[in-house]
């Protein structure tokens, strides 16, 4: 990327000159999705790499999380600068039947049954320098969710993990303030989680009015 | 002995004789009364003051623990949440397209770029792309909305200094913009116009002239700006070697945007990865090196006239054609025409479902109440955002409803780096700090 430009302004000379930090940006090209895959898992063989959309999925046992990343952060080839996004999924136990209107689509109803729930948290990493990313997928049981915190990797994480904790009720291990982010302080239970009731709970706004869950909502009265 | 806070209001100074060093805790509590007494009692003068979450200088609902060395702030705390809306949840129970009139509420200042990132998502898992038209339109919509929120920006930065001029100016200059979003979407903000698949409608030709003189306009009110901020020494005064960030600790605290390219990283997501067609559009990304507040300042003016230069390319360019993709399970009618009575219809398209087709009628029924559904798998599709980057992690399972909807706000991340901007500064310069990172507490806490 040579389009590099200096803004007018009080001392022009200075922004014409790039940092040594930025050298990179301009100068080394992106590895492609097999390439950054192959990499890593020659390093570790347990990784298991899955393209889909034209993006790259790395699934990551808990144990190895933190070495993965940080190899992923130091290695010269990958050079990932920067933690893009960090975020959760909960995939609950049990028996799951999503109808998906096979006539128009043609796809099979959505089955699923898992004997064990799983938060997955999927870590975006981007290398500024090389200019490309890709993802990084963690599981642990959804009973006592448990990871170890990348905050000693990326200080971005702060944050991030923090609301994941929030939403899903992971705890991070070696995380250096772990408390919710967004809800308030004294919150019961994870709201992104698919097993937290929408309705049918003491809800503390609304002049304390009862919201009865959706099946047994009576739609007149939500109008009203 | 703690001082009582609730106290300190009715005791007269007499009453209350001043507390020892040895009486008191860690925490001190101070309010405005007993501001002499504390003061007097305290050996050295650490003290943690709140700040928000109703300031006029936060920039929303924002809430600032300051642990202050006298005046100087030797640690910052930023406590969010107070706007928690829960609209990521919420698009988990809506179709599709309803998902659009949620996400473009996050940031509502920059709404299309919420809605664009969320419609580039459900297009990527769809697999479709969208008309050339409705390419191009976007882009000349995603760059006055960067101009706007740069000018909020603008404006309310130079508020929070104490400038109400450039509030005026700012503000005078975004209502414009969105006079020219109202005559095109219907709505100043949050507009849901751009939707999965393309537009809600066609522009008009009366938008499309009014965008060309809008855009001269604001080249020539740029000038104002530059005149009245570039060389002015109260500016220089508040803004320089304040809130100073080197690209190194804006990377490890995942600062993107206006902030990393003030200071010298020419990391912009339009060049990178080019979403939208904006590989085709001549622009230039402009860097300082400075890492401060007026480095910052400096790479925003300058960003809404690279935006400007966009617009202008994207009006020559503008095709003809559709703003819809062409896959009836997927397009809702969208070359409407306003109606006599004052309603946006497709008469077509009416006569279509009405008259000549039963199955376009069920089609139509099944796809505004049911909505289309969406092959499964996860997609994260960043844009360059006027804060930064705005990544939208999107899970689907193939149903007509989004799985999980996880939003990469560029704001929540950005304000990790406040504490670092403002250790050290004065605690006047934690406003400019605050201000200069620009966050959206709408896009913080979601």
């Amino acid at each position: 990327m040579s389009h590099v430009t200096p803004v007018p302004g009080t001392s022009p000379s200075v922004g014409a000159q790039l940092p040594t930090t930025t050298t990179g940006v301009a100068g080394r090209s992106a590895l492609s999705l097999d390439d950054i895959a192959q990499r890593i898992t020659v390093r570790f063989p347990a990784v298991r790499a899955e393209q889909a959309f034209g993006e790259l999925t790395l699934h990551v046992e808990p144990d190895d999380l933190l070495e993965v990343v940080t190899f992923c952060r130091d290695d010269d080839e990958l050079s990932c600068e920067l933690l893009s996004d960090l975020s959760g999924v909960h995939w609950p136990a049990g028996e799951h039947t999503i109808a998906r209107q096979t006539s128009t689509t043609g796809w099979p109803d959505y089955r699923v049954s898992r004997e064990q729930g799983v938060v997955e948290v999927l870590y975006i990493l981007r290398s500024v320098s090389r200019n490309h990313h890709f993802r990084i997928s963690a599981g642990t049981v959804d009973t006592s969710p448990r990871l170890p915190s990348v905050t000693g990797v990326y200080p971005t994480a702060n944050f991030h993990e923090r609301e994941v904790y929030d939403f899903f009720g992971v705890e991070f291990d070696g995380h250096p303030d772990l408390t919710r982010i967004l809800m308030p302080d004294d919150w019961v239970g994870h709201p992104h989680r698919k097993d937290y009731p929408l309705g049918g709970i003491d809800i503390p706004y609304k002049n304390d009015k009862f919201i009865p869950p959706p099946h047994e909502r009576d739609l007149r009265e939500v109008i009203d | 002995m703690a001082i009582d806070p609730t106290a300190a209001h009715t005791a007269t100074p007499a009453a209350t004789p001043p507390a020892t060093a040895a009486d008191l805790d860690d925490d001190i509590y101070v309010e405005g009364a007993d501001w002499e007494s504390v003061v007097d009692a305290v050996s050295d003068d650490h003290i943690t003051v709140n700040m928000g979450p109703q300031h006029p200088s936060t920039h929303g609902v924002l809430r600032l623990v300051l642990d202050l060395d006298g005046e100087t702030v030797t640690r910052l705390t930023p406590i969010v949440g107070y706007l928690h809306t829960g609209i990521e949840k919420n698009t988990e129970v809506r179709t599709w397209v309803q998902g659009t009139t949620f996400v473009t509420r996050m940031d509502y200042l920059s709404p299309f770029f919420n809605e664009a990132a969320f419609c580039l998502a459900t297009e990527k898992l769809l697999g479709i792309e969208v008309p050339e038209r409705a390419e191009v339109v976007r882009v000349i919509l995603l760059e006055f909305n960067r101009i706007a929120s740069h000018l909020v920006w603008l404006a309310t930065g130079g508020m929070e200094l104490g400038s109400t001029t450039v509030m005026e100016f700012g503000f005078r200059e975004r209502e414009h913009v969105l006079d020219l979003f109202e005559a095109q979407s219907g709505l100043r903000m949050n507009h849901a116009y751009i939707r999965p698949g393309g537009l809600a409608q066609d522009v008009t030709d009366d938008f499309l002239e009014r965008s060309a003189a809008l855009v001269d306009l604001l080249t020539e009110r740029m000038r104002d700006y530059e005149d009245l901020l570039v060389e002015n020494p109260i500016w220089h005064a508040r803004l320089k070697n304040v809130g100073h960030i080197d690209a190194d600790t804006c990377l490890r605290l995942g600062v993107t945007g206006p902030v990393l390219r003030a200071a010298g990283v020419p990391w912009d997501l339009r060049k990178a990865q080019p979403y939208s067609g904006y590989e085709r559009y001549e622009f230039e990304v402009p860097t300082r090196t400075e890492g401060d507040s007026f480095a910052r300042f400096l790479i925003r003016l300058e960003e809404m006239r690279q935006s400007m230069h966009i617009i202008r390319q994207a009006l020559e360019l503008l095709p003809g054609g559709p703003v819809m993709v062409d896959d009836k399970r997927i397009a809702w009618p969208s070359q409407q025409s306003l109606g006599a009575d004052g309603i946006g219809n497709d008469p077509d398209y009416i006569r279509h479902i009405m008259g000549e087709s039963m199955e376009a009628l069920i089609n139509h029924f099944k796809l505004v109440t049911q909505g289309f559904t969406v092959p499964p798998g996860q997609v994260y599709v960043p844009v360059e955002s006027p804060r930064g980057e705005l990544g939208y992690a999107v899970t689907s399972i193939g149903t007509n409803k989004p799985y999980r909807v996880h939003v990469r706000a560029p704001s929540f991340v950005n304000l990790q780096a406040a504490d670092v901007m403002a250790r050290g500064q004065g605690v006047a310069d934690v406003v400019v700090v605050v201000a200069s990172l620009d966050p959206v507490m709408g896009d913080v806490d979601r």
